[in-house]
């Protein structure tokens, strides 16, 4: 052992002695060296997974195709104009192949999506590094000044990078943006959009200037305490506030309000002794389609009802008798930008509506509440806490000013860099968990933070984040031709003495006209050419559903004959297609008729969705159309069979594309639909 | 055969062309050997005389010629990295994943400036400990010690401006700490910075200065100051060595034959 020992040593001696050797020795580890090199390029990651993909589809039964297809080494999609070198397609190599779907990644096929890969490459929706061919380093590089890749769960907010309006294919983040406006976040944090827009809040809080005529410093405590325990479905957050900062700000409020003698009313003792029957206030809740709007708590602890008024399962506890009587019978006087619409009740109507919302009361929600007469330190306190709260940024509140620029601007949130996050201590370091973070618990991330406390719920976390990491600097620097801008807002306003009437009912509230209005109900912008004059006049009368499938209804406004007149002349003239004439006679014949009837029911089914004769037909998606013949204009029907979206954007109704002999066979058909005569009757035409 | 080789290569060099280059050419004279070295643009930086003592490992670990190698080495992977790299914000990270990523040998070429960078700074610290502990600043050679502290800052600084150039968060952040250090420096601090930096942050200026420091300003004055180094090593009477070492008393003993030695001569010890 030690002899060869001795003699590795000697040998290695001799060798290191000798210039010659020891040249040579040195070359032969310097090759070795440089080896590494195309070594290393050899044995990449890359390659790897080459290899694996190449064995994969060999067993495969479309072997050859997938062979043809592929092509090795470092495969990239480069875009300068968008900014994008994503070298993803080196690993992922089945990307396009539609047949990889039962393979384990990273050989799978892109699930379907609108548009190319070689359009947008992947980062500019996954994130990552695209310019990187291993692993580690595409994935979540720590290094790169990129952001990490994005988990699947928030992929949507990429779309909304460059679409600003509402897109089929993302409901979350739809949602988001929606609850991003609702619940009046954009009120303190300013969103910019790449086209130079802000984006506005939707949520309606009320004025307080006149909050002492409305309700009791009592309520407001118990409001500002907790408002989930007055409603559940409050979009108020919760401040957090200690008892004693509760009671002063509600001290101030009261203070501050100023009494407005029209606010409130009382009603005469006859209305009030007509109004004793108890049930009849709650069906007249119901026949005005009050749930269209607010929602209510029914006997089983359901929430049932719209959510563009606030809840009403405790109102009673709320408001103060007089308070609601003036209130029911214009609400603009208490607040005139209100989305309530002024019914024209009778006096009597008011009395058996306010007795019946003022027994919906809490009693538990007061009976803790007792406060003592306000101090002026209390006051003035009060009015500090509302300044360093934010209060302003939503409500009116007299003798403060609305702040500017409250809350950080959220324009590019989606593009924070981590290193600029203080991380709460058990969140893991990704922008995604610092928002969903955030939201869930607004003041962990350090003290003195004034952000309130919405309680959202686990999806309404998501959509959120979701639609502020849509909020990407790339949003701003990829090219302006690929925004896909949301349409613009419009400030549409009706004029005219029926505009005021129009303004006073709240129309909009429910119904789109030229680009300002709910989606409720139907767009009116070109009603004058839909409809005939006389079922809109019938129509405003009373009414009457043209879907029975639907909850919400258009409730009853108790116009005057001369009002109706006027709104209906207003609708017929002013709300008009440039390209439709509702005079264009109407080309029928029996002949036609019949063609019509073969066409509705043979070629293009339209039984699956619409009911002509109410006996036969099941189609309860669309409205019936056993009357249509006296509800709409020929031209109108017409048009609408070739293109519906042309005519009403974003409708259900598919375009068929209908040739123009046949939709004129169509109206001629539906045209002869005029309740029964044409059908034979039906026991709902019969009523009609 | 062997001898046939030898008439041709006398033969060259008795040729014109052989002659105005290497002029007097090597011969057995020491005024032959002396020209030798004298005459040539490479070699004159040399001492004319060199003590075979001077050259055994012992005698310096070679670690200023190791030093000056990875020097060498970095200019050369450094043009190399030139071709691949622009100084400007959005480009030079990709430049670099690019480097990493696609170009053939590219990671290897980076890792190779990389890990010399680094050599050369161990190299050139080993060096002044070296030359500390052997004592050998030292009058004559105290001018030359001071240009060696000269060149170990550029050294320093050399790596420091190329860290900053991959610009990714570890640069970003590395240079950010260290300008701020900078600006603790008294009365001209915040000043110093600014001068580095371009601005009050970290960006484009930042890189752009730091990159044509890296690339030019600090490689040519670390150029002249090897110059002046290496011409010093030879003016204060080559490289230095102990008058009598106890260790190489064998050494000490060839040494009163004080041979000279030409420094290309491996014909000689052939």
């Amino acid at each position: 052992m030690r002899s060869i020992i001795s003699k590795l040593v000697g040998s290695v001696r001799s060798l290191l002695a000798d210039p010659v050797r020891m040249f040579g020795l040195v070359s032969v580890v310097l090759v070795l060296l440089l080896a590494v090199a195309p070594a290393k390029d050899h044995f990449s990651e890359w390659h790897h997974y080459q290899q694996q993909y190449r064995r994969l589809i060999a067993k495969r039964s479309d072997a050859a195709t997938l062979q043809r297809h592929f092509v090795g080494g470092v495969r990239q999609v480069w875009l300068p104009q968008v900014g994008v070198v994503d070298r993803c397609e080196s690993c992922h190599s089945g990307l396009t192949e539609a047949s990889l779907t039962d393979v384990p990644q990273p050989f799978r096929t892109h699930p379907p999506i609108p548009h190319g890969l070689d359009e947008f490459g992947c980062v500019i929706c996954h994130r990552g590094q695209g310019a990187a061919t291993t692993v580690a380093e595409a994935h979540d590089s720590k290094l790169a000044h990129q952001e990490p890749i994005l988990p699947a769960r928030f992929v949507e907010s990429s779309c909304g990078q460059c679409h600003h309006a509402a897109l089929m294919g993302t409901p979350k983040l739809n949602r988001g943006r929606e609850m991003l406006a609702r619940y009046g976040c954009v009120r303190c944090h300013t969103v910019k959009l790449p086209d130079g827009s802000t984006m506005t809040a939707t949520d309606d809080p009320p004025p307080l200037t006149h909050i002492a005529d409305k309700t009791s410093r009592e309520w407001i405590y118990a409001w500002l305490k907790d408002p989930k325990s007055y409603a559940g479905s409050a979009t108020m957050p919760n401040f957090h506030l200690s008892d004693d900062d509760a009671r002063d700000i509600s001290a101030f409020l009261i203070a501050a309000s100023t009494p407005q003698p029209e606010d409130t009313a009382t009603l005469p003792a006859a209305a009030l002794k007509a109004a004793a029957d108890p049930s009849g206030g709650a069906s007249l809740y119901g026949e005005s389609f009050c749930a269209s709007c607010h929602a209510m708590q029914n006997a089983a602890g359901d929430l049932t009802g719209g959510n563009v008024g606030p809840e009403l399962t405790r109102i009673g506890t709320k408001v103060k008798p007089e308070w609601l009587v003036g209130w029911l019978r214009d609400p603009r006087h208490y607040d005139e930008k209100t989305q309530m619409p002024r019914y024209r009740w009778t006096d009597q109507q008011v009395a058996l509506l306010a007795g019946f919302l003022e027994n919906k009361t809490d009693s538990d929600l007061l009976s803790n509440v007792q406060l003592a007469p306000a101090t002026a330190a209390q006051i003035k306190h009060g009015r500090s806490l509302v300044i360093e709260y934010g209060c302003a940024a939503c409500h009116e509140i007299p003798g403060i000013k609305r702040p500017e620029n409250f809350a950080p601007e959220l324009s590019r949130v989606g593009s924070k860099p981590l290193e600029q996050i203080v991380f709460a201590d058990d969140v893991p370091h990704t922008l995604p968990d610092y928002l969903a973070g955030k939201l869930r618990e607004p003041r962990a991330f350090g003290p003195g933070l004034r952000m309130p406390d919405y309680g959202f719920s686990h999806t309404q976390l998501e959509a959120l984040t979701t639609a502020l990491l849509s909020l990407t600097d790339r949003s701003f620097t990829l090219p302006q031709s690929l925004q896909v801008a949301t349409t613009a807002a419009s400030s549409y306003v009706p004029a005219g003495h029926a505009g005021k009437l129009m303004m006073e009912m709240n129309c909009q509230a429910c119904h789109r006209i030229n680009g300002r209005g709910g989606d409720m109900a139907p767009d009116l912008s070109w009603e004058g050419s839909s409809v005939q004059r006389a079922w809109l006049d019938d129509f405003l009368k009373n009414p009457n559903t043209l879907r029975p499938a639907l909850i919400r209804r258009m409730p009853r406004f108790n116009m005057t004959d001369a009002e109706r007149a006027e709104l209906t002349d207003y609708i017929m003239t002013v709300y008009q297609s440039p390209v439709l004439d509702r005079d264009t006679p109407l080309t029928s014949s029996p002949e036609l008729i019949d063609k019509g009837r073969q066409l509705f029911y043979s070629k293009y089914a339209c039984q699956s969705c619409h009911i002509v004769d109410a006996q036969r037909d099941k189609g309860y998606i669309g409205p019936p159309l056993t009357q249509v013949g006296s509800r709409l204009t020929a031209v109108w029907i017409e048009h609408w069979l070739q293109n519906p979206q042309a005519l009403r954007p974003g409708t259900l109704e598919p375009n068929q594309k209908i040739p123009e002999d046949e939709a004129q066979a169509l109206t001629a058909f539906l045209m002869a639909q005029r309740g029964g005569r044409a059908t034979g009757t039906s026991k709902q035409e019969a009523k009609r | 055969m062997a001898s046939r080789l030898d008439n041709t290569i006398a033969r060259i060099e008795q040729t014109r062309l052989w002659r105005s280059i290497f002029r007097s050419g090597t011969g057995n004279s020491t005024l032959h050997r002396a020209m030798a070295i004298q005459q040539n643009i490479f070699l004159h930086i040399l001492p004319t005389k060199v003590r075979r003592r001077m050259l055994d490992l012992s005698a310096t670990w070679y670690l200023g010629t190791l030093t000056l190698g990875t020097f060498v080495l970095l200019v050369v992977t450094g043009i190399l990295l030139m071709l691949y790299y622009h100084p400007s914000v959005p480009q030079a990270y990709t430049d670099v994943t690019d480097l990493r990523f696609v170009v053939s040998s590219g990671l290897f070429l980076r890792n190779l400036h990389r890990w010399s960078a680094h050599a050369m700074v161990l190299l050139a610290f080993a060096h002044l400990f070296r030359v500390f502990y052997r004592g050998a600043y030292r009058p004559p050679r105290e001018f030359n010690w001071v240009i060696g502290v000269v060149l170990l800052l550029i050294t320093l600084l050399l790596s420091y401006t190329g860290y900053l150039l991959p610009w990714d968060q570890l640069a970003f952040w590395a240079i950010t700490v260290g300008s701020n250090i900078s600006s603790a420096v008294p009365l001209m601090g915040d000043k110093v910075r600014f001068l580095l930096l371009g601005g009050h942050q970290v960006n484009a200026n930042a890189l752009l200065r730091f990159y044509v420091l890296h690339t030019v300003i600090l490689p040519l004055s670390a150029v002249f100051f090897i110059a002046i180094h290496f011409w010093r090593i030879r003016k204060d009477g080559g490289l230095y060595v102990r008058q009598s070492d106890p260790l190489r008393k064998s050494a000490a003993q060839g040494e009163a034959a004080e041979e000279s030695v030409a420094a290309g001569a491996g014909k000689e010890e052939a």
